[in-house]
Order: C-alpha cells, then sequence, then structure tokens
C-alpha cells in the first residue's frame, strides 16, 4: 500500500508534529509516521532550557562552541513555546525564570562568565548574590552562594502539550501512521520513504532525533544521532512553592514543580537501553544520586514521597540544530534540534517546515546547515 | 472489649485507642471515616485496609501522607485530616535512619502462609534466610492475627496462624516486620524500609510471597468514605476488634465475602445485605459436588458457615451485583443493587466489596519474571517450574502473588520453594501431592462461583475509573477513541495510573478497556510498564539505600 502525501514528517515527537502543523497551516497535505518507540517527546520532564547546561558542557567540552553558537535558536524557542502555548489554549507554560546555583567562589565564577558570554548571545540573564538568590528563591538550601537567574527560562507540563498538539493535528486533518521507515530517497522528483508501507511525497522532513543517523547515512550524511537514555523522578503532590527551573553549577539536576504539585527531578542521570530492545530502564545509581541531589538542594524534598521513575531518550546530536535540506534544492530536510529537543522542537519544526516548502524561516537557518555532516 | 487506654488527637478530638490499634481503626471506632480531601475537593478515608491504596493519608504529627491504616496509634498523637496538596516545608527527622546492607542465602518477602512456611523450610537447611513483612501485624491477609496485646485468636484460622508464626520466630530465620519494600533491581538486589532503617538486601535467591490485593467494582460512588474492601472490614475486625459499622452491606464474588459477614455477625454488626454475583450453588450442584469430593473437611466448613449465617437471619442473596453507591445523610450509604432484573436499593453504614483478587507481582515484573494471562481470574499468572522458580534464574514465586490460589496450595508452594531455594532437598512427592488436591479444590471453588462479573467496559460515564487521579470513564473513553498506540499513551493522556496507588486499581480495568477497544487478547505487556518505586517512598529512604555497589552515574 502506498500513501501519497505533500509533506511527509518522519518523527511524531515535539519537532515533527510542530514541522506538521506549520506545513498544514500553510496548505499542504501533511503525513506524520512514528515508530512509536523510545521516544523523547513522550517521556519528556518539561525544563525549557535557554541558559547552557553545565551537564552538557561538561560531558562535551568539545561542542561548547556549537552550543553557544545555538544560544539565539534558545532564545526564539522559548518565543515559538508561548505562541504555542497561546494557540493550544495553555499547556501550564510557566516563565518565572530558570536558576543555575553555585555553592563555591569556583562556581560562581565559571557562572559569571558564562554569563557574559550569554549576554553577548542575546540572553537575559543577571547573577545573583547570597542575599538575592534567598530572595528569590527561600526554598533553596542554604549551601547556596551564587546563582545566574536566566528569565528566558521556564517549564510546561509536556503532557498537555502532547494532548493538545495531537488534538489540533487531528483538527487540521494531518494523517498519523504508526511505522518504522527504513529507507528514504528520491525517485522521479518525489521522495520516498519505506517502512511497513511505502510513503510518496514532495518533500520529507526528518525529525526521527536517535533514528535520524541511520536514515541519513546512505544519503551520505554521517549524523552522530546515539540516542542517550535520561533517568527522571516524580513525586507526590506538595504545595506550590518552586516557581523556577532550577540546576546547578557543577552537577547534573534539572528540579521544578508541576502546577499539579508533583516535584520533578531529572537533569542527565543515566538510563540504559540494554533489556531486550524494551523501554529505556533506569540504574539504581542514578535514582539515589539524582534525588540525594535534590534533597540537597532543596531540603524539603527529602520528606517527600517518590510515586514514579522512567527514562526517557534524549538526542545530544552535536549540540547544534541539523535545519534545512540535504542538499540545495533537496526533497528531503532536516529537523533535528541537537540537545534539548522538546525547548527546541517548536521553533525548528517551524523552520524545517519552512525550509521543505520553500517560504522564508522564522529564522536564519543558514548556520545550522546539515552540510557540516557531509563526508 | 479491649481497654482503651491511649489517646490521640483527631482534628479537634479526643479519641480513645488500644494499644496496637491502627489509626485508622481508631478512628473508624470513634466514628470518624473522612481521613483526607482530593485535589477536587472529594472526601476520603480507609478503603483497601493494607497499604495498597493510598487513599487513608493522614498528617500526623505534622508529618503527611502517612497511612492511617498501616500506622500504630502512640499516646499523644496528633492526627489531622490531609489537604491535597500538603505544605512543602522542612520537617526535621527523629534521626537519620540506620542503614543495613544484607546478603542471606534466601530472602523471602511476604508474611503471609506461603512466605513464613519458605522462610521456615529453608532457615532448617541450614540457609541463613530473611523474611520482611511489610506489615507489623503478621500473618498476611489470610492468617491475619490481631495487633493488640493480650487478645486470644478468633478462631481456629487465626490460631494456626499464630502457631506458624511462632514456627517462624523460633526457627533461625530473621524476621523483619514492618518492613516495606519499594523496589527491586536485577541481581537481584531489594530496597525496603522499617520505620528505623533502610535495609539493601542482596539474596542468593529470592523467594516472593507478596500475596493479592482486593478487586473492587468500579461503579458510581464506590470512593465515598465508607465503601471499602471486605478485607479491609476484616481487618478493623479481626486485627483490631473494631466494626467497620453497625449496619454493614456486603457485595462481591467469592467465599471471602461470606465468612467476613459471618465474622462481622458474631461481633454484633447487623449485616444489611451479603450479596454475591455468583447464581446460587443449588442450581449449579456439579461443582458444589466437586468442591465436597476435593477437600470434604473444607467444604464441610464452607457450607456450615452459610447455614450459620443463615441461622443469624442472612441468608446470600444470589445474582446480585451493586449498581451505584451513594450517601444519603451522614454516614449512611445507600446502594442501588440488580439482583438478577429486579433493582431494589439497601442503607447501611458500611459497604464492602469484593470481586476477586489481583495479584502483587510487582516485584517480579521488575525482575523480569514472565507471565501469562489467565482468563478465568483476569490477571496475570507468573510462568513457575515445579518448584515454583521463575523463569528468571533464582526467584521464585508463590501463592496469590503469582496467580490465585489459596492459602492451603501457598502453604506448599511454600515449603517445596523453600527447600528449592537452598538447593539441598529435592521436594518430596507427598508435597506435590498435596499441592494438587489443593489446587483441584480451588479449581472446584471457583466453579461454584463463576459470575459473569459487571464489566468496566460498561461502566456508567460518571465512574471514577482512577481514584487517585480522578479520572471518569467518559474521559478514559475519550481517549480510546483516539485510538491510543498501547496503555502508556493512554496514561499519558488521562492520567489514570499517575496517582499514589500506581496504578493498581485502573491499571487492570484500562488494560481490559484498552483490549476491549483494539481486539487484542490482554497478555503481560498489556499493563504498565513495571516501574520502580513500587510503593510510593520517601526522597530519605531512597537518598539513604546502599546502590553504589558499581558505577556511579556522572563523570
Amino acid at each position: 500500500m502506498t500513501e501519497k502525501t505533500d509533506i511527509l514528517v518522519i518523527g511524531g515527537g515535539i519537532t515533527g508534529q510542530s514541522a506538521a502543523l506549520a506545513a498544514a497551516d500553510a496548505g499542504a497535505r501533511v503525513t506524520i509516521v512514528d515508530a512509536a518507540r523510545n521516544a523523547g517527546s513522550t517521556a519528556n520532564a518539561g525544563s525549557l532550557h535557554v541558559q547552557m547546561q553545565s551537564r552538557f558542557l561538561r560531558l562535551n567540552p568539545h561542542l561548547a562552541d556549537n552550543l553557544e553558537s545555538s544560544l539565539p535558536l534558545y532564545v526564539r524557542a522559548v518565543t515559538a513555546w508561548e505562541e504555542l502555548d497561546q494557540r493550544l489554549g495553555g499547556v501550564e507554560l510557566v516563565r518565572q525564570g530558570g536558576l543555575m546555583l553555585a555553592e563555591t567562589a569556583e562556581q560562581a565564577a565559571f557562572l559569571e562568565q558564562k554569563a557574559e558570554r550569554e549576554i553577548r548571545k542575546g540572553l537575559d540573564v543577571e547573577i545573583l548574590d547570597r542575599d538575592a538568590l534567598f530572595r528569590h528563591a527561600p526554598y533553596l538550601s542554604e549551601r547556596f552562594v551564587a546563582a545566574e537567574l536566566c528569565h528566558n527560562e521556564g517549564k510546561l507540563n509536556p503532557l498537555v502539550a502532547n494532548r493538545k498538539m495531537t488534538a489540533e493535528l487531528d483538527r487540521l486533518g494531518v494523517s498519523r501512521h504508526v511505522d518504522r521507515i527504513v529507507q528514504i530517497g528520491e525517485e522521479n522528483g518525489k521522495a520516498v520513504a519505506q517502512g511497513a508501507e511505502r510513503f510518496v511525497a514532495d518533500r520529507i522532513i526528518i525529525a526521527a532525533a536517535w533514528g535520524s543517523g541511520e536514515l541519513a547515512r546512505p544519503l551520505g550524511l554521517t549524523i552522530p544521532t546515539p540516542g542517550e537514555p535520561l533517568h527522571m523522578n516524580i513525586t507526590e503532590p506538595a504545595e506550590y512553592v518552586i516557581h523556577h527551573l532550577i540546576q546547578h553549577a557543577e552537577r547534573s539536576i534539572t528540579l521544578k514543580q508541576f502546577a499539579s504539585g508533583q516535584v520533578v527531578i531529572g537533569g542527565g542521570w543515566p538510563a540504559t537501553l540494554d533489556r531486550d530492545d524494551a523501554l529505556p530502564a533506569i540504574k539504581p545509581q542514578s535514582l539515589t544520586g539524582n534525588v540525594a541531589l535534590a534533597g540537597e538542594i532543596v531540603p524539603a524534598v527529602v520528606g517527600l514521597r517518590l510515586l514514579r521513575t522512567w527514562a526517557g531518550v534524549n538526542t545530544p546530536v552535536d549540540g547544534k540544530a541539523t535545519l534545512g535540506p540535504i542538499k540545495a534544492g533537496g526533497l528531503i530536510h532536516f529537523a533535528l534540534p541537537g540537545d534539548a529537543g522538546y525547548t527546541l522542537g517548536p521553533i525548528v519544526g517551524r523552520c524545517a517546515a519552512a525550509s521543505a516548502m520553500g517560504t522564508t524561516p522564522p529564522m536564519d537557518i543558514a548556520p545550522f546547515t546539515p552540510d557540516r555532516f557531509a563526508a | 472489649m479491649m481497654k482503651r487506654s491511649l489517646t490521640i488527637a483527631f482534628e479537634n478530638e479526643t479519641v480513645n485507642a488500644a494499644p496496637g490499634m491502627s489509626v485508622a481503626a481508631a478512628l473508624t471506632a470513634a466514628g470518624q471515616r473522612v481521613f483526607r480531601e482530593t485535589d477536587q475537593g472529594a472526601e476520603r478515608g480507609i478503603f483497601c485496609g493494607m497499604g495498597v491504596c493510598q487513599d487513608c493519608l493522614v498528617e500526623i504529627d505534622g508529618k503527611p501522607n502517612v497511612r492511617a491504616c498501616m500506622t500504630k496509634v502512640r499516646d499523644g498523637m496528633r492526627v489531622a485530616r490531609q489537604a491535597p496538596r500538603p505544605s512543602l516545608q522542612v520537617r526535621p527527622a527523629a534521626e537519620e535512619p540506620a542503614t543495613e546492607t544484607v546478603a542471606p542465602d534466601v530472602l523471602v518477602i511476604g508474611g503471609g502462609p506461603g512466605g513464613m512456611k519458605a522462610a521456615i523450610a529453608a532457615a532448617q537447611t541450614g540457609a541463613n534466610t530473611v523474611l520482611m513483612d511489610e506489615r507489623t501485624v503478621s500473618g498476611g491477609q489470610f492468617y491475619k492475627q490481631t495487633g493488640l496485646d493480650g487478645t486470644e485468636p478468633l478462631d481456629r484460622q487465626q490460631a494456626d496462624g499464630a502457631r506458624l508464626h511462632d514456627e517462624l520466630l523460633a526457627s533461625p530465620a530473621r524476621y523483619i516486620g514492618g518492613a516495606e519494600i519499594w523496589g527491586a533491581f536485577d541481581g537481584p538486589v531489594i530496597v525496603a524500609a522499617t520505620a528505623d532503617c533502610v535495609y539493601t538486601v542482596r539474596p542468593k535467591t529470592l523467594i516472593v510471597a507478596t500475596g493479592a490485593y482486593e478487586r473492587p467494582l468500579m461503579i458510581p460512588g464506590w470512593t465515598l468514605p465508607g465503601v471499602m474492601t471486605v478485607g479491609a472490614a476484616q481487618t478493623l475486625w479481626r486485627s483490631y476488634r473494631v466494626p467497620a459499622g453497625k449496619t454493614v452491606a456486603i457485595f462481591g464474588n467469592g467465599p471471602l465475602n461470606a465468612q467476613v459477614a459471618l465474622e462481622l455477625a458474631e461481633g454484633g454488626a447487623a449485616i444489611a445485605m451479603l450479596a454475591d454475583a455468583a447464581p446460587s450453588p443449588v442450581t449449579r450442584p456439579s461443582p458444589a459436588l466437586a468442591l465436597a469430593a476435593a477437600d470434604p473437611a473444607l467444604a464441610a466448613k464452607g457450607f456450615g458457615m452459610l447455614a450459620n449465617l443463615r441461622r443469624r437471619g442472612v441468608s446470600t442473596q444470589w445474582n446480585t451485583v451493586p449498581r451505584s453507591i451513594r450517601q444519603v445523610e451522614a454516614d449512611q450509604l445507600e446502594v442501588e443493587y440488580a439482583r438478577g432484573e429486579r433493582i431494589a436499593t439497601v442503607r447501611a453504614d458500611a459497604v464492602c466489596m469484593n470481586f476477586g483478587f489481583q495479584p502483587q507481582n510487582e516485584i517480579l515484573r521488575l525482575l523480569g519474571a514472565r507471565m501469562d494471562y489467565d482468563p478465568r481470574f483476569g490477571h496475570l499468572r507468573t510462568q513457575r517450574t515445579e518448584t515454583m522458580e521463575t523463569t528468571v534464574k533464582g526467584v521464585y514465586a508463590v501463592g496469590d502473588c503469582s496467580g490465585l490460589g489459596g492459602a492451603p496450595a501457598a502453604l506448599v508452594e511454600g515449603e517445596i520453594a523453600g527447600l528449592a531455594a537452598t538447593g539441598k532437598t529435592a521436594p518430596s512427592s507427598a508435597l506435590s501431592g498435596r499441592l494438587q488436591r489443593h489446587r483441584r479444590f480451588q479449581k472446584a471453588l471457583w466453579e461454584t462461583y463463576a459470575a459473569d462479573l459487571p464489566d468496566v467496559r460498561d461502566a456508567a460515564p460518571e465512574t471514577i475509573v482512577c481514584r487517585c487521579e480522578e479520572v471518569r470513564k467518559e474521559q478514559l473513553d475519550a481517549a480510546l477513541a483516539a485510538n491510543p498506540s498501547d496503555i502508556g499513551a493512554v496514561k499519558r493522556a488521562t492520567r489514570i495510573g499517575m496517582g499514589r496507588c500506581q496504578g493498581r486499581y485502573c491499571g487492570p480495568a484500562l488494560a481490559s478497556c484498552l483490549s476491549g477497544h483494539t481486539g487484542k487478547p490482554l497478555d503481560e505487556f498489556s499493563y504498565f510498564a513495571p516501574r520502580v518505586p513500587v510503593k510510593p517512598v520517601s526522597i530519605a529512604v531512597v537518598a539513604s539505600s546502599d546502590l553504589s555497589a558499581d558505577d556511579t552515574a556522572d563523570d
């Protein structure tokens, strides 16, 4: 059976959905095909990241420049989320800023340097001294001496966002298929994708996160897209007091509180993908380490009970988005956020849709061309 | 009556309690049944009575999220109804919990018939054996012992349990009561905590004997305070001598309901109704005869029980199921029920339900033990060898946690597994002969009680299907209409299964609805993916657990 469409989006996460939404808005017939396996978006914990994450810098020092050059995309990504929040009738988006905490003078100095670099890229950040920090966030442990507050940052509820986004796409008549695409190419001026079914389209947008590298390789591009399974935790509800997105200058953590009152703890502790191709499994060391650190940062959470842990898959690529056609005038386009995929999804999806449809993207995508992965 | 020599404060009232009572029992005895308020403003109280449903949460001495059913009273204790979102503040811990890492030859989880028997058998071979039970009152759900000091066993069942527990304590096995098991990892590594110690256990072999919990019927009103499982009412009475109400209505399917009706009647409660969904056994004599043939003594006990009830003016209403429950005045509930085609109502202070059981197989599923769906009982059965070993080497499963089988079978399975887990003695053929007899009896028993139970797929739109997140059937139906790819997609779309009971009640119901929608038969993958923690656990406990055995997460 062959499905014919104008725009075929491979990958039904927030990036692919955003691409589909933009293409459908522009009048295209759109089909999303998704493998329904180990997605990032369905397991996401809802941080809106803008400032450079210390986790990424520490794990990938060689990619720091790539990340820094992407910062304008992060700033624009938050605007895209605000627009989506409006359009979808609310996704519990809160923008009270994100705090990155320092507990030593050395960490504070690192944040000051980082803040200077980020200001140059247009971020709205400030360094808080101890007193200012505790005025902003009295719930924090007294161990901290300073913090970087990034006003662009925030959080949202991905469960609500995903549900409303799917409903909006359904309303626009975007067709959804569960299938794993194994090969793509161009034939007779059309883009084709082969899974259990065959799909023929005017353009294909690859928004398949960790599955993208394999699809790109036969087309002459070597894109590193190993999945990075990450651990997350959620507690039972409590009074809502943690308004910020919390991170640490040197240690892996994100901590925030949803509107439900539940506290979500994550931030890059590893999970595993090794049991029989099943869902990513958690590592006991990540569980204890991650929540113990949360307790050191916000002491009141120690008394809360954990309800659930899970793992989702992040795809950092090279720390930079990959956007645009495989080759000039080509029929196959990329929509890879490159780390923080949920934050970047809406803006990256919209840029990719514009690229595929030949209209002007909401921002300059030239810096993100896939050319850098050509052999 | 027990001397109620302690006093606790509940809200602004003083409540007398007997030493050893649970907070839930003391409050019930004082006529207090509303323990907390939900996010949507609904009232909740005791429901499962065994630490599963998490609906009886109260604040004790300023600490929220404490299960009233699992916590003993202490003189001077201050108990308050729990707000939907308790304050987030630092509460000074009494003390840092002690930590202990244990590496026994055999770890048995669960202190019911199967678990106790397994631990005794293993310990007697000389194996270093530890038994952990989440309750402080021993015996599990079958033998449930008295929690009160100096009370005599109520009957032979409780006396048998006391004897077995004494045998366990006299054996070389180490018994750790009040230990909540919150996680299991490959290895196996089992993590648990008591009130004052955090345990990490790395046993050579593991015997899981975690029993089952009760399945209610999801009907409008099933979450009201005063509506509880039959087992919860039984625990209030057998362990604490507190009647669930002055008048009690019991609806269900299976032999437990008549037994508890008789116990409560003997305790002085008026039984407003005893209803079973099955047709009268008189209409189907052949399973009843098979029952008598399989175990004449047990069968006689059962028929004697029904006769005894009749002498007390309580006759079972067969072919009868509840349709909805509403509160008519303070502490008065009215149940609308159907007896065949006829619709009628009955009023009572307490409404109890038991429509079968769900195995507590969370630990087995986490460790990767394979299971098959059993359509007769509507739940998963763990695949086991003749020695009760699961598909995970060194992990054994005994009793109802591997699929409903009853206490007599659990005793034998425990003995077989306890011996096999030590690798020292092969199970004797006498044991397997006894096991076959118990299984034949169980089979005949449940044929006697075979009934077409109301299907949750047909539940009224306003019926709550997820008690914790307060999700209604109509919301589930809307999510199903979007053709979700799997049960996880429904969970994410509706929040069904995201609450404190971790999907124990809604999970099987949702799996059944989804299977009905897709036409795909149920199997072990139809349910929510198993996740740590298997019970809500405080971050303090997790952080104190000794799980840093191999690599570290960072750098």
